[in-house]
């Protein structure tokens, strides 16, 4: 299992849409601070720091896609024969990608965090504001952050063994973020604070995209999280061992 | 000695069969060829072979166990598919480093198996670069990174120009001479007619001929000597069935001409003509895949030293 691990680590180091992600990332992550941070009115000053610091937890969205590419961009570039011919056992192959993807997701979310208190940091600083960093709500929501970031990641590989047609899956993925979970929320009601992206939200201790209260709290979130990982990875594992390569 | 073996081997796509009952068996120390037109489920096989396809029914086996049951399958198995993939933006370095360590071979075995595939400058280079050739000759390192006891390859021709052919077919060579097993694809006999030892031809899924290259030919090769009853009397002492016609000509069966040719040469008879039987291999491999026929030839093992054809 060890040598499937490091493997997968190899395979990610070495093609360049892995560090085009991160990069990324953090372009989002400075730009999303700076325009939260700079168009404020000086009263609200105080709060933003939060509100900024939100971000981490979105560039989950991003070791979401990483975790979709490591499985259905395999299937894709077709390199995926070699890999189960070199582990046939094809279970192990996923436990092994998920088990990476969690913690590239966990790197995302580290440098990404780093970046937004820097980030945050210097924008309070050019504004005249301050910035605790002993203040609990901070540190929840960056650890929160943190943590999406890694479950969204090994989701990711779930997903990306589901739907292993690359386009097809960060589409699905996409959709169901920026406009299926809304509607099925609204055909939910109050269930809907169950679903995927809120649980995350809930997790990171920011809001949800249409800003509904009475979500879930932090420790519910990361539950609700942790128990859709096990079962996109169950799934992917079972489909995964029953599909044929062809 | 590691054995390739089908046994009554069926998948189904829906219901479409995209093989049936097939059974055959490639041997160690052999070059096979398994020939058959495109969509004839060559690759299906071979996908079974390798555990990536699920056989509907009947056994693919890699010396008599299921691929998914070896300890260590790149250790016993090195194969190229057709659709077997690279990623363009790795250099193939990494690409075979990947590999090895998923195989748990030495890393110090990509720089060998890129030396024995003539790629050594390469190593550094993004495989989106490479040309058909260049990345038949990676597949075919890959393959070979875990030192195999068998060797698969999936149209091997396909990209390689005659110079890379002849390459192939000398590595090839020394691989079964060392006894290990080859099995080669091709949908084209003349592109392996002069590689391989024995053929499995197959058509629609189902087998058609399994056997000896040489016996596949209806034709004989025919010669001509100066001196029939001497050649004939050396060929039939190595038990190709032969026909004297006229009073220079043999008519020799179950030999190819190359066969036939070293052995007069050895013996010191001289040859005024040697016709092959090649052209009427081509045929005989044409009237065995062509869609409409149904049945070729007899069922069962032919002559001795030939091979079986199969309804």
């Amino acid at each position: 299992m060890n040598k499937l691990i490091g493997n997968e680590f190899l395979k990610l180091r070495t093609v360049r849409s892995g560090w085009m992600l991160l990069a990324a990332a953090q372009v989002m992550v400075i730009a999303g601070i700076s325009g939260a941070v700079a168009r404020v009115p000086t009263a609200q000053l105080s709060g933003v720091a939060v509100k900024g610091l939100g971000h981490i937890g979105l560039i989950s969205l991003f070791t979401l896609v990483l975790g979709i590419v490591a499985v259905a961009g395999e299937y894709r570039h077709r390199t995926i024969i070699d890999t189960f011919l070199s582990e046939p056992r094809r279970g192990r192959v996923i436990a092994a990608k998920t088990a990476v993807y969690f913690v590239a997701g966990l790197g995302f979310g580290i440098l990404s965090a780093a970046t937004a208190i820097i980030t945050t940091t210097i924008w309070l600083a050019a504004r005249g504001g301050s910035f605790d960093l002993g203040s609990t709500e901070i540190w929840r929501t960056v650890l929160g952050g943190i943590a999406w970031n890694a479950m969204f990641g090994a989701i990711g590989v779930g997903v990306g063994a589901l739907i292993r047609n690359l386009t097809g899956a960060i589409v699905a993925a996409l959709a169901w973020i920026a406009l299926l979970e809304g509607i099925a929320g609204q055909l939910l009601g109050g269930a809907g604070r169950w679903l995927p992206y809120r649980s995350g939200a809930a997790l990171a201790n920011t809001p949800s995209m249409d800003g509904a209260g009475g979500g879930l709290s932090q420790w519910q979130g990361g539950l609700v999280l942790a128990a859709y990982a096990v079962l996109f990875i169950v799934l992917a594992v079972s489909v995964t061992i029953l599909r044929d390569v062809t | 000695m590691t054995e390739l073996s089908a046994q009554v081997l069926t998948k189904r796509f829906g219901g479409v069969h995209a093989v049936e009952d097939l059974s055959f068996t490639a041997p160690a120390g052999k070059i096979t060829g398994f020939l058959g037109p495109n969509g004839a489920g060559k690759t299906t096989t071979l996908k079974m072979l390798l555990g990536l396809v699920e056989p509907s029914s009947g056994e693919a086996l890699v010396g008599g166990r299921h691929y998914r049951e070896l300890p260590q399958p790149r250790r016993v198995l090195g194969a190229v598919l057709e659709t077997t993939g690279v990623h363009p933006g790795r250099r193939a370095g990494d690409h075979l480093r990947i590999l090895a360590g998923a195989a748990g071979l030495a890393p110090g075995r990509v720089g060998e198996v890129l030396e024995q595939v003539g790629l050594k400058d390469a190593v550094r280079r993004r495989i989106g670069g490479f040309s058909m050739g260049m990345r038949q000759r990676l597949g075919l390192a890959a393959a070979l990174l875990g030192d195999p006891e068998v060797l698969v390859l999936d149209e091997p021709a396909n990209g390689l120009d005659p110079e890379g052919m002849a390459w192939l077919r000398k590595l090839l060579r020394g691989l079964a001479a060392e006894g290990r097993t080859v099995l080669v694809s091709s949908h084209v006999l003349s592109e392996v007619a002069q590689t391989v030892d024995d053929v499995i031809i197959i058509n629609k899924g189902r087998l058609r001929y399994s056997g000896p290259l040489a016996g596949l030919a209806a034709g004989p090769v025919v010669a001509r000597t100066s001196r029939p009853q001497e050649l004939a009397g050396l060929l039939a002492g190595r038990s190709f069935r032969v026909e004297i016609s006229g009073d220079s000509a043999l008519n020799i069966f179950g030999a190819t001409a190359e066969e036939v040719g070293e052995a007069a040469a050895a013996a010191g008879i001289p040859l005024s003509g040697l016709a092959g039987a090649g052209a009427s291999l081509e045929r005989a491999f044409l009237k065995l895949t062509s869609s409409d026929v149904e049945s070729t030839a007899a069922t069962g093992p032919a002559a001795a030293g030939m091979g079986a054809y199969h309804e």
